[in-house]
């Protein structure tokens, strides 16, 4: 009975090839949204917690520093796990970058006598492991080093991402949901027009004593059958997407340039199920008003 | 085996049967005649429960039509047979699957189905034209399709509403033939015609309605 059910089902899409054809498009559309949401959406959560793991610091020199200090300085923050210099910045570089940042303003820095900025070091630390970082207590010992004038960081900014991300998760869901919505008002309204177009079949199959579940069994078959065809559409076009679309080393508000990575297999198969439940309640939907005979 | 008790049935102000009592024993052979619109259709579809009685009731091997559960008539409906007037074959489904529809919708195993449509196939005389559907079909052959769906699950009752009335008269008498074979097998066959020939021919029982009432029943 169940090769009966699923040839059925494969013939009730070939009949209605063309309504089936640009209910499946709406489908892949809808879940390729979706995807390429769950796609944005997965890795912006990961680099944030990549950067929010990630902590940069300034350490300011105090002028005049001899190279000895400024050595043990050096030596000191390369023992500090997880520490990274970035860059060293001379007080000529800070005051050509900032001349640079002020532009048609830094003509009053003419009229200073003396270069007033300090020499620094920029300093990432990034969390190995179980290890997570102190910025408070680093910051301590790094001030007790002669020749250290001033230690200052910030992750502020990565809390107001973070709620930025929360407003993109509610954004996400309820667009997510409408998308729901309207795949199942698509397969509803497919699987009724084929319904309307077998409704002399169906009379005639309760004629000759089949169940109720015997004649809706194909349609519930039919609508998870364009469920999961959407999933996978929808899953190889964003894969295609994702394959011609630059991914590689994305730098973002100027932190460290990341990967876009694809949807990991769990989320993969989450489309999948949500296409062919989605499918299968639009069924349930279309023939939840059957005829009696 | 079918038991019909102050059976009345309108369709809006029209009375098509009107307080109608009977008794068809198990393994009985019947006719059912009488003028165009004098209910012989209806008391088939009552009698099939695709139609529900203004007043009165009917049993079924003691189940009454009435109470009886969507599921239940369901597979009631697998015990009887019935051959419609206009035939009522899927077009979009060959002579082969019209026959077998009535099987699958048992569940009964592929291999079964194919060996028993084959079978009854071959008695209708419709063997060749397997795989040919129902609208290249003549009129004849459209209704032998129909009368094969009606036997091919051996059925208890067979009910068959004009099943020779696009038949000539060699086909007629072998249909009735087959009919007649059935029956020997002990199924209950209720056969509505209003062909002369059939019932000058028979020395089975003839019900005689008009007008929604029994107006002669010759035992």
């Amino acid at each position: 009975m169940r090769s009966y059910f699923i040839r059925q089902a494969l013939m009730n899409i070939r009949k209605n090839l063309s309504v089936h054809i640009l209910s499946l498009g709406t489908i892949v559309a809808s879940l390729l949204i979706l995807g390429a949401f769950l796609l944005l959406f997965g890795n912006l959560n990961n680099w944030l917690q990549r950067w929010g793991t990630a902590l940069s610091m300034s350490i300011y020199l105090k002028d005049g520093i001899s190279e000895y200090r400024r050595d043990n300085v050096y030596s000191f923050i390369r023992g500090l796990p997880g520490a990274e210099i970035k860059r060293f910045i001379s007080k000529e570089e800070a005051l050509k970058d900032l001349r640079a940042a002020l532009g048609d303003d830094a003509a009053f820095l003419n009229r200073l006598g003396r270069n007033p900025l300090p020499a620094s070091y920029e300093v990432v630390f990034e969390s190995k492991g179980t290890h997570r970082v102190d910025p408070e207590k680093i910051k301590e010992e790094l001030e007790k080093l002669d020749g250290v004038e001033e230690v200052q960081y910030s992750n502020e900014w990565l809390n107001k991402f973070e709620g930025f991300l929360n407003v993109v998760r509610l954004i996400g869901f309820i667009i997510g949901g409408l998308l729901c919505l309207c795949v199942v008002f698509i397969v509803t309204n497919t699987i009724k027009l084929t319904i309307y177009s077998r409704k002399d079949e169906i009379e005639i199959l309760k004629l000759v004593g089949a169940t109720d579940w015997f004649v809706k069994t194909p349609f519930l078959l039919e609508g998870m059958i364009q469920g999961i065809s959407g999933g996978i559409l929808a899953v190889l076009t964003l894969f295609l997407g994702y394959l011609l679309l630059p991914t590689k080393g994305i730098s973002l508000l100027g932190l460290t340039p990341l990967d876009l990575v694809f949807l990991p297999a769990g989320y993969l198969i989450l489309i999948f199920i949500l296409g062919a439940v989605l499918g299968v309640i639009g069924s349930f939907i279309a023939i939840g008003r059957f005829f009696a005979v | 085996m079918i038991q019909l008790f102050d059976l009345s049935k309108k369709f809006g102000p029209n009375v098509a049967l009107n307080d109608i009592r009977l008794r068809i024993r198990k393994g009985e052979f019947v006719f059912v005649t009488g003028p165009s619109g004098a209910g012989k259709t209806t008391l088939l579809r009552l009698i099939f429960g695709a139609e529900k009685p203004a007043s009165g009731y009917i049993l079924i091997n003691a189940i009454n039509l009435n109470r009886i559960s969507r599921p239940k008539l369901d597979l009631l409906r697998r015990k009887i047979g019935f051959v419609f007037q206009d035939f009522k074959l899927l077009p979009r489904k060959t002579v082969f699957e019209n026959v077998a529809i009535a099987l699958e919708v048992i569940g009964l195993r592929p291999k079964f189905v194919r060996k028993k449509t084959h079978q009854t196939l071959r008695l209708v005389g419709l063997a060749e034209k397997e795989k040919s559907y129902p609208l290249s079909l003549s009129g004849g052959e459209q209704q032998r399709v129909a009368i094969a769906r009606a036997i091919v699950k051996d059925p208890l009752i067979l009910l068959a509403d004009e099943p020779t009335g696009n038949l000539d008269p060699q086909l007629t008498m072998e249909i009735m033939e087959l009919f007649r074979s059935i029956h020997r097998k002990g199924t209950t066959v209720v056969v509505a015609t209003h062909s002369q020939e059939l019932l000058q021919a028979t020395d089975c029982r003839i019900i005689v309605l008009n007008q929604g009432t029994i107006s002669e029943d010759t035992p």
